[in-house]
């Protein structure tokens, strides 16, 4: 029977002690959410705000100090809980004297896929990294691109229900990342949980449909990356406005940017637009466009990290 | 389910034996060892150029009459002295050998994806240590039994004790690839783990001559201290001294004591590494 969630975190903490002194540093800090299954999630957040501290936690790797992880409904301690999982993680370090098909081979057999399964997979997912004449040269000869390549292929190797990607295109070149891209779109529809951990906002804003941000170990933001971004104001763009009337479009409190040929007016709320949209108007200025403008999701996540309280 | 579980778990363990073993090939641990262990054989079979019997004769001025027996005793002590060299040698080599396998297993980047697996932390350190024992069980059964063969075509005596040296090799290596493990696990630094494996095998063998220090102590607490130190760390001064009077058909001393008190030893000390691993973040 599948759960609602592929993955659950309640009340997850972190606090690490420095070895002789015994300070606590607190990684990730009573961290709630809930991942729902077969969506495209992306976890974000500065430096240090405990991002990868709470993937590994998620995989096992780190034990919580408090709270509980939950992956298809099973304890993630349990290992029975990672067998539909496929991680990639950061700075993964394949052991170099592996080659390609070597590699998937021993991953394959640690996630359970029998001799059989794995002699069949493996082709198949070699060519869909595009690897497909590289599957017998040792991985120490592969680019870093190549290996972030091989490291997806471990990750989809046993067809997981949920895949767990760790900055997935650092290091790679942007055909590279294209390419990943690709392939992980390719999954969309599948039913496949995608989590990605990762620095870059607009492969998060353009990949995923989902999104948390964390500051400081906590869970600052989450939700649907469409109503984050969306609903934030007004924009009219302008032509042949008089100076005159530019002033009292300033006076309303709004933003003017200029523009080649044109001006910008950014409003907060609808009225205000239909203010400005008439003053234009009545100067006989021309509108060529009117826009609900959107903050991207860097916007959202500055705003978010720089507020001195979690939202 | 349950059948389909345990040949799940086989796997599991043969494919980590197996990467020990890739691993062991790709550092050239597995060819060193094996390199070192053929030296070794052809150097024994450059001294047995000259003739061990006719040899022994004209050093030891054996009379014709007694032959048979002074020339197999002769044997018999040749078998024992190689023996312990072996033995000592190929605990020495194998510590070396296998003492960056588990600290390279415990790399960032490498542990977290093989802790993402559906294995245990136990499994992976135990598929680790199998692994580890098996290569060097393979290169001690290598040197021991061709060294048997050269002396056995030799010399035409085929003394199956000798190969007693085997087991009891492999065994102290597995009692002291504990303390490799627990090193590895708690500091991930190979050379200290040789260190603290080689000490103890220097230790065993000052220990050892208890019935000596106990007339050289005056106090008795320092008598019970050496005991006690005698008693927890491994024998493996006492279990080499032990194979040479097997060998020898010498009156035989107690060896299961310094054998279940070393294996003791090595479950204790894996048992806390195997702890220590599970409480580890990586």
């Amino acid at each position: 029977m599948r759960t609602e969630y592929a993955i659950q975190a309640d009340g997850l903490e972190k606090i690490y002690r420095t070895r002789f002194r015994g300070r606590e540093i607190k990684a990730v800090s009573n961290l709630t959410l809930h991942v729902p299954e077969g969506v495209k999630f992306g976890l974000l957040g500065p430096n240090g705000a405990g991002k990868t501290t709470f993937v590994k936690m998620l995989l096992s790797a780190v034990n919580p100090t408090s709270g509980s992880a939950k992956l298809f409904g099973k304890d993630a301690r349990d290992p029975e809980a990672r067998r539909p999982v496929g991680y990639l993680p950061e700075n993964h370090r394949f052991p170099t004297y592996f080659t390609g098909r070597g590699m998937l081979d021993f991953y394959g057999a640690l996630s359970g896929l029998d001799a059989l399964e794995r002699n069949k997979r493996i082709p198949g997912l070699l060519e869909l990294v595009g690897l497909k004449d590289w599957g017998d040269v040792r991985i120490k000869k592969y680019s870093k691109g190549m290996l972030q390549r091989l490291g997806l292929a471990q990750a989809l190797l046993h067809k997981p229900r949920l895949l767990v990607l760790d900055e997935p295109t650092d290091g790679v070149d942007p055909v590279g990342r294209r390419e990943i891209r690709d392939i992980l779109n390719g999954l969309t529809g599948t039913g496949v949980t995608i989590f990605i951990n990762s620095h870059l906002l607009s492969e998060v804003e353009s990949f995923c449909e989902y999104v948390a941000i964390l500051k400081s170990g906590e869970l600052a933001l989450e939700g649907k990356i469409s109503s984050l971004i969306a609903g934030r104001g007004y924009r009219v763009r302008a032509s042949g406005v008089p100076e005159a009337a530019l002033a009292e479009i300033r006076r309303l409190g709004v933003s003017i940017l200029p523009s080649a040929d044109a001006i910008e007016v950014q409003a907060v709320t609808l009225e205000q637009a239909n203010t400005v949209i008439d003053k234009i108007r009545a100067a006989q200025g021309f509108i060529e466009s009117f826009s609900a403008s959107s903050s991207s999701l860097e916007d959202v996540f500055i705003r978010t990290t720089k507020s001195e309280k979690a939202a | 389910m349950n059948e389909a579980l345990r040949r799940s778990r086989a796997s599991v363990l043969a494919a980590l034996i197996r990467d020990t073993f890739q691993e062991a090939r790709a550092r050239w641990l597995f060819w060193g060892l094996f390199g070192l262990s053929t030296l070794l054989i052809a150097i024994f079979l450059f001294v047995l150029r000259i003739d061990i019997v006719q040899g022994a004769i004209s050093i030891m001025g054996i009379a014709p009459t007694t032959h048979q027996v002074d020339i197999r005793k002769f044997v018999n002590i040749s078998y024992a002295v190689v023996s312990i060299v072996l033995y000592t040698w190929g605990t020495f080599l194998a510590v070396f050998a296998s003492s960056g396998l588990i600290p390279s297993v415990l790399e960032a980047g490498r542990i977290s994806l093989l802790l993402s697996k559906p294995l245990t932390r136990t499994m992976l350190l135990a598929g680790r240590y199998a692994g580890n024992v098996l290569v060097i069980a393979a290169n001690h059964i290598y040197l021991i039994c061709s060294i048997w063969i050269i002396i056995g075509v030799k010399t035409h005596i085929w003394e199956l004790r000798f190969l007693l040296a085997i087991p009891l090799s492999i065994f102290i290596f597995a009692v002291l690839l504990c303390v490799v493990v627990l090193i590895g696990v708690v500091f991930e630094s190979a050379a200290l783990s040789v260190m603290i494996s080689v000490a103890l095998m220097l230790i065993s063998a000052i220990l050892a001559q208890r019935q000596f220090m106990m007339k050289l102590l005056d106090s008795e607490w320092s008598r019970q201290l050496w005991m006690a130190c005698y008693w927890i760390v491994p024998k493996v001064y006492d279990l080499g001294a032990a194979l040479r009077q097997i060998i020898l058909h010498e009156h035989q001393t107690d060896w299961v004591t310094p054998l279940w008190t070393s294996a003791l030893f090595g479950m204790v000390v894996l048992s806390g590494a195997m702890y220590l691993f599970q409480r580890r973040d990586f």
